[in-house]
C-alpha cells in the first residue's frame, strides 16, 4: 500500500498537492478508496475489541464481588462511549466509500475514469485492489512473483463468483438468450407478472412452491428472531419470542404500505426439516437482493444472517454455490434478481430426495472437499420463466455441466 | 449490507442483552430438543462365520479411507431387569423384559424400555442409584458397548463391540450412523439409505464377509415421533439386541 501512495505521489505531484480539488482525478480517487478500505478494516478491528470489553464491562456489573458498582458503572460509560464513537467513524468512512462508489456497483459506472477501476470489495471480503491492474499493465514497478499472485488472485475470485463471463463467443450467445427471456419476464409474457414489488414475489411464490414459508423482516426483527430459534441456546422460549416478533411486524403491516416496504430489509424462506435459507435486501425496502445463506432447520443464533455461514457441511457448499447464482442473476440488471433467486432457492425443497441428474444417485463424495454431500447445484439459467421447479436440475459439485 | 450497519445492530443487541442482565436473571434454557437423525445397524456375518475384533479394526480402517477423521471413544450400556420377588407367581403381569440403557451421548440421562408394552421413558442418570437401594427390580444381564467415533462430514459414525460385562467374548457388533443437518427421519431417509450403501461398497474392498443390517422400526408404536430424539435410540438398541441375540452366533471361547 505505501509503495502505490509513493507512486502516486510521483506520478501526480501536482494533484498529490491539491487535495483540495473536488474533481480529483482518477488515480488519487483509487489511492484514496484504498485508503479509506483500510481505515475502515482498522476501525473494524477496534470494534471487535471494544465489543469484548464492552462485554467484560457487564459481567463486572453482574458480579459485585470482583468490584465496586461505581467502577464497574465508570468501566461501562467509558467502553459505550469508545464503542459509539468507533461506530460513528465507521459510518462516516462507509458513506464516503459509497459516495465514491466502492461499495455500490461501480463497474459499469465509471467507464470514464482512464480505463481504471474502482477497488472493488468482493462478496468474500477481499478486495480486487488497483495496484494489481497496474502490476499486471507492466506500469508498476514489481516483480514477476507479484505479477503471478495478483493473476491467480483475480482468476481464482472471477471463475469463483463469475463463471458464466468468459471470452468466448459462445457464452456471449447465451448470455443474449437469457438476456431477452429475462426481460421477457418483466413485460408480461405469458402470464402479466409484476416482479417488481414484494407482495407480488411473495403470493407468486406462495403459489407455485406452496410448501416453502416465505417471510419478510426488518434488520432488528430478523435478529431478534435468528436468536430466539431453536438450537440458539438462547434465554427465550422460542415459540414465545417467534409469536411477538410476527405480532409485531404484522402490527407493521396495518400500519401505512409506503413505511413497511420500507423496513423489510431480510426475506427468510423456510422449509420444514430441510433448510432455512436467509436473503438480505439492500438497500432495506427494494428487492434488489445482495447477500444469500442457508442453514440447517434446526440452526439458531446470531449467525444466521445473509453473510453467515452453517455449522454444517452442505449448507455451507450451497451457500458458496449461491453467491455465484446470485451474482449471475444481478448481472442481467433486469431487475428481476430478486425473484430468480427466491425460485432458485425454493428448488432446494428436494435437497435431500433429488437424485443427481448425472450420476443418478443422492450422496456422491465431493472430490474437492472429500466429503459425503447430496446435489448441491440446482440449474438456474433457466429460470425464472420456468413454469415449475421441475426443471431445476440437481447435480453434485463434479458432475455439474457448469465445471470444466 | 452498508457497511457500518451491521455492525450497529449487533451492538445494538448487545446493548439490549445489556439492559437484560440488569434484571433478575433469567431461568435456565430449555433442553435443545432437536437431535440429528441416528441408525443404529448391528453386523450380521455371513453362514459359517463369526463375530471377532477383528472387523472392529477392519471398519476403523475403512472408515479412513472415505476420509473420516477419529473423533475418540464412546460407550453405552444396556441392563436387563428382572422383577425381586418373594413369590413369582402372584404377579404375573409384570414385565419380563424391562431394559434400561444409557447411551454416550446423554450422559446425564438413563432410558427405560418394555418392549411389549412398547414403552420408552427417559429419567436422569441418578435413578440407577435409587433402582439399587430399593431393590424392587435387579439387573440380571449387563451389556456394555464401546469403540471408537468418526466424524465424515456431516455424518458421524461410531463402531463399537457388545461385550457382555465380566466377560471378554464380543457378543456381536453395533454401528451408529448419524446426520448431523436434519432432524426428521423422513427427510433423511434417503440419504442414509445411500450413506449405508457408500458404506457397503467400502467394506467390500475388505475381506470382512458379511454386512451391516438396519432394521424397519415403527417408532409410532413407541409414541415416537418423526423428529429424532434420543428415546428413538434406546428403541433402536432395545431391537438391536433382541435381533442379535437371536440371529448372531456368539464367538468361540479361547
Amino acid at each position: 500500500m505505501q509503495s502505490l501512495q509513493q507512486l502516486q505521489l510521483l506520478q501526480n505531484p501536482t494533484e498529490a498537492a491539491n487535495s483540495q480539488s473536488e474533481l480529483e482525478a482518477p488515480p488519487k480517487q483509487v489511492a484514496q478508496a484504498m485508503e479509506r478500505l483500510n481505515q475502515a478494516a482498522r476501525v473494524i478491528a477496534d470494534i471487535r475489541l471494544g465489543a469484548d470489553r464492552v462485554f467484560e464491562a457487564f459481567f463486572l456489573t453482574s458480579h459485585p464481588r470482583t468490584s465496586t458498582t461505581d467502577t464497574s458503572l465508570q468501566l461501562l460509560l467509558k467502553e459505550d462511549a469508545s464503542m459509539r464513537q468507533h461506530l460513528h467513524d465507521l459510518r462516516s468512512i462507509g458513506k464516503k466509500l459509497e459516495e465514491s462508489g466502492v461499495l455500490t456497483e461501480s463497474l459499469r459506472s465509471r467507464s470514464n475514469s482512464w480505463g481504471l477501476h474502482m477497488p472493488l470489495v468482493c462478496p468474500d471480503g477481499a478486495v480486487v485492489a488497483y495496484a494489481w491492474k497496474r502490476q499486471l499493465a507492466g506500469q508498476a514497478d514489481v516483480t514477476l512473483d507479484d505479477c503471478r499472485l495478483a493473476l491467480k488472485a483475480f482468476t481464482d475470485q472471477k471463475r469463483r463468483f463469475f463463471p458464466h463471463i468468459d471470452d468466448g463467443v459462445k457464452m456471449e450467445s447465451r448470455s443474449k438468450k437469457h438476456r431477452a427471456s429475462h426481460s421477457l419476464l418483466e413485460h408480461g409474457g405469458e402470464e402479466p407478472f409484476d416482479c417488481k414489488t414484494l407482495p407480488d414475489i411473495q403470493s407468486r411464490l406462495e403459489k407455485l412452491v406452496p410448501n416453502v414459508k416465505v417471510s419478510t423482516y426488518g434488520r432488528l426483527s430478523w435478529l431478534k428472531r435468528a436468536n430466539s430459534l431453536p438450537g440458539s441456546g438462547s434465554d427465550d422460549d422460542p415459540p414465545e419470542a417467534s409469536k411477538l416478533v410476527f405480532q409485531s411486524s404484522s402490527k407493521l403491516r396495518s400500519g401505512l404500505e409506503a413505511e413497511v416496504a420500507d423496513k423489510v430489509a431480510v426475506i427468510e424462506l423456510y422449509v420444514p426439516s430441510v433448510f432455512r435459507a436467509v436473503v438480505s435486501l439492500n438497500p432495506a425496502g427494494s428487492v434488489d437482493p445482495d447477500s444469500v445463506a442457508f442453514f440447517s432447520p434446526d440452526e439458531g443464533g446470531s449467525y444466521l444472517y445473509s453473510r453467515g455461514f452453517s455449522a454444517h457441511h452442505v449448507y455451507k457448499h450451497i451457500t458458496e454455490h449461491a453467491s455465484t447464482v446470485l451474482q449471475y442473476f444481478l448481472g442481467f440488471g433486469t431487475g428481476t434478481a430478486l425473484y430468480s433467486l427466491l425460485l432458485w432457492i425454493c428448488s432446494f425443497e428436494s435437497l435431500f430426495s433429488k437424485p443427481c441428474s448425472k450420476c443418478g444417485r443422492l450422496l456422491a463424495m465431493d472430490k474437492k472437499s472429500a466429503l459425503i454431500l447430496p446435489p448441491l447445484h440446482r440449474a438456474y439459467q433457466e429460470l425464472p420463466l420456468a413454469a415449475n421447479l421441475d426443471v431445476c436440475e440437481a447435480y453434485h459439485g463434479g458432475c455439474s455441466p457448469d465445471d470444466s | 449490507m452498508r457497511f457500518g450497519d451491521e455492525l450497529l445492530l449487533r451492538s445494538s443487541s448487545l446493548v439490549t442483552r445489556g439492559v437484560r442482565i440488569a434484571v433478575p436473571p433469567p431461568p435456565p434454557p430449555p433442553q435443545r430438543t432437536t437431535m440429528p437423525v441416528k441408525w443404529v445397524l448391528y453386523w450380521q456375518p455371513n453362514q459359517g462365520s463369526t463375530v471377532s475384533t477383528q472387523i472392529l479394526n477392519e471398519a476403523a480402517q475403512c472408515v479412513e479411507s472415505i476420509n473420516g477423521v477419529k473423533e475418540g471413544r464412546w460407550k453405552a450400556a444396556l441392563n436387563y431387569y428382572k422383577p425381586m420377588l418373594r413369590d413369582q407367581s402372584t404377579h404375573p403381569d409384570l414385565p419380563r423384559d424391562f431394559l434400561g440403557i444409557s447411551l454416550a451421548d446423554q450422559p446425564t440421562k438413563y432410558y427405560f424400555l418394555i418392549r411389549s408394552q412398547r414403552l420408552v421413558v427417559e429419567a436422569d442418570a441418578s435413578i440407577q442409584l435409587i433402582m439399587e437401594k430399593l431393590q424392587s427390580y435387579k439387573s440380571k444381564v449387563s451389556i456394555y458397548f464401546d469403540g471408537f467415533q468418526y466424524l465424515l462430514g456431516d455424518f458421524r459414525l461410531r463402531v463399537g463391540r457388545v461385550v457382555p460385562v465380566h466377560s471378554e467374548t464380543i457378543r456381536g457388533i453395533v454401528m451408529e450412523v448419524e446426520y448431523l443437518p436434519i432432524s426428521s427421519m423422513e427427510k433423511a431417509r434417503k440419504v442414509m439409505e445411500e450413506f449405508v450403501e457408500i458404506w457397503h461398497e467400502a467394506l467390500s474392498k475388505t475381506s470382512l464377509s458379511g454386512k451391516f443390517v438396519n432394521i424397519e422400526l415403527n417408532f409410532g408404536e413407541f409414541g415416537l415421533a418423526d423428529t429424532y430424539t434420543p428415546q428413538h435410540t434406546g428403541v433402536q438398541y432395545a431391537i438391536v439386541m433382541a435381533h442379535m441375540i437371536a440371529t448372531v452366533q456368539p464367538a468361540a471361547r479361547g
